[in-house]
């Protein structure tokens, strides 16, 4: 059977690899597809990279990566944001070695540099050893470099290593209402990153999760142990009483067929799009009575009626990030290797809003996004299943014909289809093919 | 020391060694016996974490919701566990850091060795064992378990640690 890679990356043939209604394997099983996607999707696009609310007070800072490459997000002194390469002017050592802390000066292990939080040099020891030297002190270079381009909606920091391509605000298009919807849920308006992270390790690509997100032709038969159990066990243990909210977040993976399709997908340009609109699998939950009052006092009744009505599923920020508004979660996408992503799980505070609703979003990390949870172990295991499967030479193609040509445009680059449609993986396949092929951002 | 704290002390490290082999021997129905009514375990997610309210864990569950993982083992359906996984867990180290009355803290240290499939996944940490003695024995009003990785990144497990 001919392949359509050979070795090495120039001998990649991308038009052929992703068509509009299949993709290749190898574009999950290929270390050669992996290192060129670094290069010309995570090292070029927006890609997330923090909330403000983990630097909030200047000298705090938060690493974390962009690709492959080691970033930190700091609050200088002068109250600004900087994204910064993680790696001293000097010989190159990553200057900050923990993941988040306070400090007055970023100060390198090695030889001792001081930079400021915006990455300017601040000292070098014995610096007079450079006088009469090539060495320069106010060149540029002395400073820990700044990354090409970063920028913050309602919070959430995101950074290109390219310098060129279109802003963030129109780079994030339609899902920008995603966030605002998630922040606008807070009666402050705001959000803020609590309670933790947590690091789940999959043995797959790290396609094969964020296609996922937005398949919701999966839960009925993935979910099946733990969602369907769970409605069972439940109703054996409190017969008609209220089912507790841990109980109201597992049942509904077990929906039906129609209230998936109702609940319907929406794609944008980049890979963008959103499940669920009108109505999600989160749309049940019960009332908090004292936060719909805090709402109603911050915003008024008919604009919390708009707010509460928009119910979203996951929104993928394509390729890095990805929220569940209607339940203040997100998950955001470390791929590491063809075969090994990390997903990082976070949780927010809306602030102004009663306890409670922290402590559901907690719950609902717990019970979904954690390494031991309830759910997302199958998941994983057909993740883990596809990696292997398609490892066989038995066919070459991965099927997304499902509903195609069958999209409506709802004008400015908005595409909707019903839930069971593949629309979500055509779209991200659609801006894969774009970036892989040009590079563009 | 009298002669009545180490049979006490002997009473409660048989309590932990049982309650690790139920465990082992996937006798999860006796395992969840083990705890009161409104017991509850608790693995989690960071070194310090003062609650499991505020903070993200690995696993929180009372009656309930050990009820559905137990019943999620069972399950044809449940992919992930197929074949399902052998656990050998080793409880050391065990102190008795507070008695009063009924109430007993227990501290210990434990190693789990998973086998799912193809190979042996480590766990090590410690157990904080809340229990409570009545004439029927002891029972667990919390079991916390504690990795010594709680923080770092796992792969899937679906088995209590």
């Amino acid at each position: 059977m001919a392949t359509l890679i050979d070795n090495g990356p120039k001998a990649i043939d991308i038009n052929n690899l992703a068509q509009d209604d299949k993709v290749h394997r190898s574009v999950y099983t290929d270390p050669a597809v992996f290192a060129l996607e670094m290069e010309r999707i995570w090292e070029k696009s927006w890609i997330y990279v923090g909330h403000e609310s983990q630097v909030k007070e200047p000298g705090q800072y938060y690493s974390t990566t962009i690709g492959r490459q080691p970033v930190i997000l700091t609050r200088h002194t002068d109250g600004e944001i900087y994204v910064l390469f993680n790696r001293c002017a000097h010989k190159g050592a990553k200057l900050v070695g923990d993941e988040c802390g306070k400090a007055k000066e970023l100060r390198c292990c090695y030889h001792g540099w001081r930079f400021h939080l915006d990455g300017s040099l601040l000292s070098i020891p014995l610096e007079q050893g450079y006088d009469g030297t090539d060495f320069n002190r106010d060149d540029p270079d002395a400073n820990v470099q700044r990354v090409p381009r970063y920028d913050s909606y309602r919070g959430f920091v995101f950074a290109s290593l390219s310098a060129e391509g279109p802003d963030l605000v129109d780079w994030l298009g339609g899902v920008a209402s995603s966030i605002d919807n998630m922040a606008d849920r807070a009666p402050d308006g705001e959000l803020e990153i609590t309670g933790g992270v947590m690091r789940y390790e999959h043995d797959s690509n790290w396609k094969f999760f964020i296609e996922n997100l937005n398949d919701l032709m999966h839960p009925m038969v993935t979910h099946q142990s733990s969602s369907l159990t769970a409605r069972v066990v439940a109703k054996k243990s409190l017969g008609d009483q209220p089912a507790p909210p841990a109980i109201e977040i597992i049942s509904p993976f077990t929906e039906s067929y129609s209230f998936f399709d109702e609940m319907g997908l929406h794609a944008f340009d980049h890979g963008h799009g959103y499940s669920g609109g009108k109505t999600s699998i989160h749309a049940k939950y019960s009332d908090v009575p004292d936060y719909n009052a805090a709402m109603e006092k911050a915003y008024g009744k008919e604009k919390v009626e708009e707010i509460f009505a928009v119910n979203r599923h996951n929104t993928v920020f394509y390729p890095s990030a990805t929220i569940k508004g209607a339940i203040q979660t997100m998950r955001v996408v470390k791929p590491i290797a063809v075969d090994k992503t990390v997903i990082e799980s976070w949780t927010f505070r809306l602030k102004g809003a009663p306890d409670e609703l922290l402590k559901r979003s907690i719950l609902y990390c717990n019970l979904i996004n954690s390494s031991a949870n309830l759910v997302g172990p199958d998941d994983q295991e057909a993740y883990r299943r596809q990696q292997t499967g398609l490892e066989s030479e038995g066919a070459d193609w991965v099927l997304m014909h499902r509903d195609h040509g069958r999209d409506e445009d709802l004008g400015n680059g908005h595409i909707y289809a019903k839930g069971s449609s593949d629309l979500a993986f055509r779209n991200q396949y659609r801006a894969w093919k774009r970036y892989m092929s040009e590079g563009a951002s | 020391m009298t002669t009545d704290d180490l049979l006490f002390y002997h009473r409660v490290s048989q309590f932990l060694f049982l309650e690790a082999r139920l465990l082992d021997e996937q006798k999860w129905e006796e395992w969840n016996e083990l705890f009161t009514e409104d017991g509850v375990y608790w693995a989690p997610a960071s070194w310090e974490q003062p609650d499991p309210f505020h903070h993200v864990s690995l696993i929180f569950e009372d009656k309930l919701l050990r009820d559905v993982r137990i019943a999620r083992f069972k399950s044809p359906a449940a992919y992930s566990l197929q074949p399902f996984p052998r656990t050998s867990h080793m409880v050391s180290n065990i102190m008795i850091d507070n008695r009063e009355g009924d109430l007993v803290t227990v501290s210990s240290q434990f190693q789990m060795t998973e086998f799912r499939r193809d190979k042996p996944i480590r766990y090590n940490g410690a157990y904080t064992h809340e229990l409570s003695e009545s004439d029927s024995g002891f029972k667990m009003r919390q079991k916390k378990a504690i990795l010594v990785n709680c923080d770092g990144t796992h792969e899937s497990s679906s088995v209590y640690f």
